[in-house]
């Protein structure tokens, strides 16, 4: 038992260390640092350019489909762990290989599809319907 | 293995056929034959599924370790849906409501919803019945809002994914509940589980065990659209497309009133022949659903002056006498149920056929527009009365047959309670009578408004209208057929 | 197991930490706070999940949930309109209502939980290998239906957002 609640304890130091350098580095930078704010300063320098925009302005609708898609592979990823993990295992036993592959291609081979028939619509083509967005902001 | 393919032949061919339809979606491109071509694809999909029935195993056998039946009521609804879906196809290829260059998505929709409502009613598992229900879900909403840039087609989408959305999560929690308290996630052994959980059982045990059922009735209650889950149904079959509403109130209805039936009477054991399932008790719960869903739909489609809006509230009340059939729960009762929702599939998808032809020349769905359709289109009018007098349940249509068969299971239940729900159930006809009669009477008894034009039906649509129709008045008459089919399908319980 | 005070805090740190955040997210007049705020509340549950021994769940938890979805929500904000003026967010709190229906969820909580009987205090192994020999093995179909899932969920999107090239006005 001790071993397997060993490694959650290195992590949770991991993360409380991570955290607490980030957070020492942050307190000390507005403790230390002097703070005499002008217009001068507040200007973009060298490698900016004068903002042309509010930055709360409405953000296109093609970034929530892209952000749809990344969910449904990000989803697609998550069942491979599983199936990784085991699979040099079950390699062992030709038949059961075969067979962990075989499902695992399907699973895959239907997805596939999916990525087909999304790239052929030209969704992830960023400019398929510009000259309507165009319209829409013009 | 093979038998376990077998098993699910039909699913395979069904997800197969969603493959190559979004292929040939991808591939004809913008040739003139693509509506055609890609219907005539589904078509043979769907035949190719219905041919694999022949090689459904014998007897029926639990496949993929318990997780999928293959029993009579899988295989009789699994029927019914490529029946459905068949519909489906042919409405949205006959409608304007979808523009051609979308006819792919929507067939791939369709045949993926078909494939989720395949995969619920025989679902034996909690985890599978989930997954299902979500599979018919999706697409759902997709379908629903198909009408490109219209508001009140978005506006049913986004109402049926909240709702689905929440529904889905109560589902979800009532199922993780009755699995921490039953520790399987097998249909056919929660029962039994719980029961003995129940027996010993503090009140706490008692309680919880409610609470789970009361969750997961949530999400079959949604899919039917049963009251207290029924508010996105006028919304989303107002606002969708007519034949995605065509389809989605006969599909997955069904698929949602089998599922309950397994789930219910299958899982919990529960019917009005056995003691309280799992300390529940099922029929009359049920029992004061189905009135309290019929009494709103048939009361709520009274002032209705859009016939979409008017049909959802009908198809809300007829969920209820559905509930009527699974609150008895016997053997009878989930014949009829069988019986019921065939002829019911057919008179709604007629009834709608006819409001598409209607909306497809005059560009409306108000009753006021149906004034005087007999002079203009008398086929269309008679089809019309036939569907809506079938839906009322009016001899010797085959609606008749349906609530005949469903009234004399629950006459038969033979308790004080279900009596009452009998004379309910009857009283709620009555009220019907009077809206579907309200269209009717402006079909045939009232003067058309001054220009509206004539209603000239396309020769496919009128096909589709008399394949509906025929049977509509067949079944009236000579329904031993399904009768037998019904109770093949019924033979679970006994 | 170790220490059980131990434990004990680790749980109730990490279950303060998702209590706070999620708190932030009801109560946060400014709806990009509220939203920030779910990220914290989704890691505070992949912690949870973590500290059950859940391992693959938690992992899941970090990629779909931190990683994905709360993109997504962020997306959702992003997207909504008015975003120049102020940030509203949660404009009424209905207490009385909001009281009533946490006590009503509490007690189903309790009841829920009391119905099962405890004690079963399963050992804290890996998970990953069992689960997805269960998903290779026993729940095979329901593995090959999800990938069908997936498709309609990627097709869907695709429907819906072209729905906008001409009807967005």
């Amino acid at each position: 038992m001790e071993s397997q609640t060993l490694p959650y304890i290195a992590l949770g130091i991991t993360v409380a260390f991570s955290v607490g350098i980030a957070m020492v580095i942050l307190v000390l930078n507005r403790l230390l640092g002097p703070h005499r704010m002008n217009a001068e300063k507040g200007a973009p320098f060298e490698c900016g350019s004068d903002p042309v925009d509010s930055p709360g302005k409405r953000v296109n609708v093609r970034f929530y489909v892209v952000a749809i898609f990344f969910v449904v592979f990000d989803i697609e990823a998550v069942f491979l762990f599983p199936w990784a993990v085991l699979y040099r295992e079950l390699l062992a036993t030709p038949a059961f290989g075969m067979l962990a592959l075989a499902e695992v291609v399907v699973f895959l081979g239907i997805l596939a599809m999916g990525l087909w028939y999304v790239w052929g619509k030209g969704a992830l083509d960023w400019a398929f319907d510009a000259p309507a967005s165009r319209r829409n902001h013009g | 293995m093979l038998t376990n393919l077998l098993a699910i032949g039909p699913e395979l061919v069904l997800t197969l056929t969603v493959v190559l339809v979004l292929i040939a979606d991808l591939v004809i491109g913008d040739r003139p034959a693509r509506r055609g071509s890609l219907a005539v694809l589904s078509f043979a999909g769907l035949a190719a599924a219905a041919a694999t029935f022949f090689l459904l195993p014998d007897g029926g056998p639990a496949a993929f370790g318990g997780l999928v039946s293959g029993d009579g009521l899988g295989v009789f609804f699994r029927g019914l849906f490529l029946v459905a879906a068949f519909f489906g196809v042919a409405f949205g290829a006959l409608s304007d409501e979808i523009p051609v260059e979308r006819f792919g998505e929507y067939a791939a929709m369709l045949l993926a919803t078909t494939l989720g409502m395949s995969f619920l009613v025989q679902s034996q598992n909690l985890l599978m019945i989930l997954l299902s229900l979500e599979l018919v879900s999706l697409p759902s909403y997709v379908l629903a809002g198909f009408r490109r840039g219209d508001s009140r087609s978005s506006e049913a989408a986004l109402k049926y994914v909240l709702y689905g959305a929440a529904a889905s999560g109560l589902m979800l929690y009532g199922f993780s509940l009755l699995y921490g308290m039953a520790g399987t996630l097998d249909l056919s052994a929660i029962g039994p589980a719980l029961n003995a959980k129940a027996a010993g059982g503090s009140v706490g045990i008692r309680a919880g065990i409610a609470l789970a059922a009361l969750l997961s009735l949530a999400g079959f209650g949604y899919k039917v659209a049963a009251v207290p889950f029924h508010q996105w149904c006028p919304d989303v079959y107002e606002g969708a497309p007519t034949p995605v509403t065509a389809f989605l109130s006969v599909g997955p209805k069904a698929a949602g009133v089998a599922a309950l039936i397994r789930f219910v009477v299958i899982g919990f054991g529960a019917s009005v022949a056995t003691p309280p399932a799992g300390g529940l008790p099922w029929p009359v719960l049920l029992g004061v659903l189905a009135m309290a869903t019929m009494t709103l739909g048939n009361l709520a489609a009274i002032p209705q002056d859009n016939v979409k809006r008017l049909l959802a509230y009908s198809s809300i009340a007829h969920a209820g006498y559905l509930l009527m059939g699974i609150a008895v729960g016997t053997p009878d009762a989930v014949q009829a149920v069988a019986v019921y929702l065939p002829i019911y599939l057919l008179m709604n998808l007629g009834a709608f056929l006819a409001v598409m032809a209607v909306r497809a020349k005059t560009g409306s769905e108000t009753i006021a527009d149906y004034r005087g359709l007999v002079a203009r289109s008398p086929a269309l009018s008679i089809a019309l009365a036939i569907f809506l007098f079938s839906l009322t349940g009016l001899p010797p249509l085959a609606g008749f047959i349906g609530k005949f068969y469903l009234f004399a299971a629950v006459v038969k239940a033979g308790t004080p309670f279900f009596y009452v729900l009998a004379i309910v159930g009857v009283l709620n006809s009555v009220v019907s009578l009077f809206y579907y009669a309200r269209l009717v009477k402006a079909m045939f008894l009232e003067a058309s408004p001054d220009g509206a034009p004539a209603v000239l039906v396309p020769v496919p649509v009128g096909l589709l209208l008399a394949i509906l129709a025929i049977p509509t008045l067949v079944l009236g008459l000579w329904w031993s057929p399904l009768a037998d089919l019904a109770a093949r399908a019924a033979g679970i319980v006994g | 197991m170790t220490d059980p005070i131990v434990s004990a805090m680790v749980f109730y740190a990490l279950a303060a930490f998702t209590l706070v955040a999620a708190g932030f997210v009801a109560l946060s007049g400014n709806i990009v706070h509220s939203a920030f705020a779910l990220f914290a509340t989704l890691f505070g549950v992949a912690g949870l999940y973590a500290y059950l021994s859940a391992d693959l769940l938690a992992v899941v938890q970090m990629l779909v949930y931190v990683g994905g979805i709360s993109v997504l929500v962020l997306f959702a904000v992003m997207l909504t309109s008015g975003l120049d003026g102020p940030l509203t967010s949660n404009p009424t709190f209905r207490l009385g209502g909001g009281i009533v229906l946490m006590l009503a969820v509490a007690a189903a909580a309790f009841v829920a939980a009391t119905a099962v009987p405890s004690g079963v205090e399963s050992a804290a192994v890996p998970t990953t290998a069992a689960i997805g020999d269960a998903l290779l093995g026993a729940y095979v179909l329901p593995f090959e239906v999800v990938s069908v899932v997936l498709l309609a969920a990627l097709v869907g999107a695709v429907t819906l957002a072209r729905g906008y090239k001409g009807g967005h006005r």
